[in-house]
């Protein structure tokens, strides 16, 4: 996970864990949103997905 | 990994991070509508619940009123009867105090008369009563008379009798003396002469008339105790006069004297005289028979 160091006069790049951890980041947001709103429906409306 | 797709992957991270706290500032703001559905249900069913009761209670209301508009239509009919029997009472009831005032008018103007009678009762008692203290003065004046007459008399009867008694005796020795005078004189043939009174003849007195009965007779009328007056049935028309003397008799008992005091054409009134209060059994009533002899 440590950036690769580049070989000199090149330019240096962020290693590919990074941008898996932006994902991550970005699954983790969406889940937690997802977990939120399930959470508020459940609670207000006493389920998730049914329409009574 | 290509360029193109480490920007890709950064923008799905900020597209999601924005649309994330997007999504998340919606529902925590959104509005809990199941809650207000509920508060609005309970609502609907407590208005529900409250019209249901009001409308039981507007009928009952209803029922009530009706019920209460028959008791006052039969309370307002039963008045209205006694409202006309009161009338007739309250027409009754002013006659009847019209007839009372009226014979409270009459009472009042008999009184009045009775007062003025009553008052010329009591000048005629008074005066009544004058008369007879005068009259009883009078008699006992007469009657000490009387006594002193009467004693004389007596004495005058006794004087009387003894002078008969010497008379008689004088008779006797006269008669005596006559017969020896007589004896004495037939011896010479003379007869004694005829004697002649010493006193004169009296003269022969002239019986005066006998006296006239007035011989009126009528009737008690009304009769006050407490006066001791009475009115009888004949006035001056029938020959009454004041002063005059009528026995009361009832049968053949004697009641008392009515001694008239005052005199109309038709009747007259006296106070009684000689009653005998102590026999209330022979006190004078109406009807009975008066007459100025027994």
């Amino acid at each position: 996970m440590s950036p690769v160091v580049q070989s000199r006069g090149k330019k240096i790049t962020a290693a590919d864990n990074l941008y898996t951890v932006i994902l991550a980041v970005a699954f983790l947001v969406v889940l937690a949103t997802a977990v939120f709103v399930a959470y508020q429906c459940y609670t207000q409306y006493d389920t998730i997905f049914k329409i009574q | 990994m290509s360029t193109l797709t480490k920007v890709l992957i950064v923008l799905l991270t900020l597209a999601s991070i924005f649309l994330c706290g997007i999504v998340v500032t919606y529902v925590a703001n959104a509005d809990n509508y199941k809650q207000k559905y509920d508060k609005l249900f309970d609502g609907y069913q407590s208005a529900k619940e409250n019209e249901d009761n009001a409308t039981t209670r507007l009928n009952n209301t209803i029922e009530e009123k009706n019920r209460d508009t028959e008791k006052l239509k039969e309370q307002i009919a039963s008045l209205e009867g006694q409202i006309d029997k009161l009338k007739g009472d309250l027409a009754n009831a002013e006659r009847e105090r019209d007839d009372a005032n009226r014979k409270v008018n009459n009472w009042a103007a008999i009184v009045m008369d009775f007062s003025k009678t009553i008052e010329n009762n009591e000048k005629l008692v008074k005066d009544a009563l004058t008369e007879r203290d005068l009259k009883e003065a009078a008699l006992i004046k007469m009657d000490k008379e009387l006594k002193d007459t009467t004693a004389a008399l007596m004495e005058n009867m006794a004087i009387v009798k003894q002078l008969q008694d010497e008379s008689k005796r004088l008779l006797e020795e006269k008669t005596e003396l006559q017969n020896k005078l007589d004896l004495y004189l037939r011896q010479y043939g003379k007869a004694i002469a005829e004697p002649m009174p010493v006193t004169p003849e009296q003269e022969v007195v002239t019986l005066a008339p006998p006296p006239k009965d007035i011989d009126l007779s009528g009737s008690i009328t009304e009769v006050d105790m407490k006066s001791l007056l009475a009115e009888i049935s004949i006035g001056e028309a029938d020959g009454v006069r004041e002063g005059m003397r009528f026995h009361l008799t009832r049968g053949d008992t004697f009641i008392c004297d009515v001694v008239i005091l005052d005199v109309w054409p038709e009747k007259a009134v006296g106070w009684l005289d000689l009653l005998q209060e102590e026999q209330p059994q022979v006190q004078p009533q109406v009807n009975d028979r008066v007459s100025t002899n027994l």
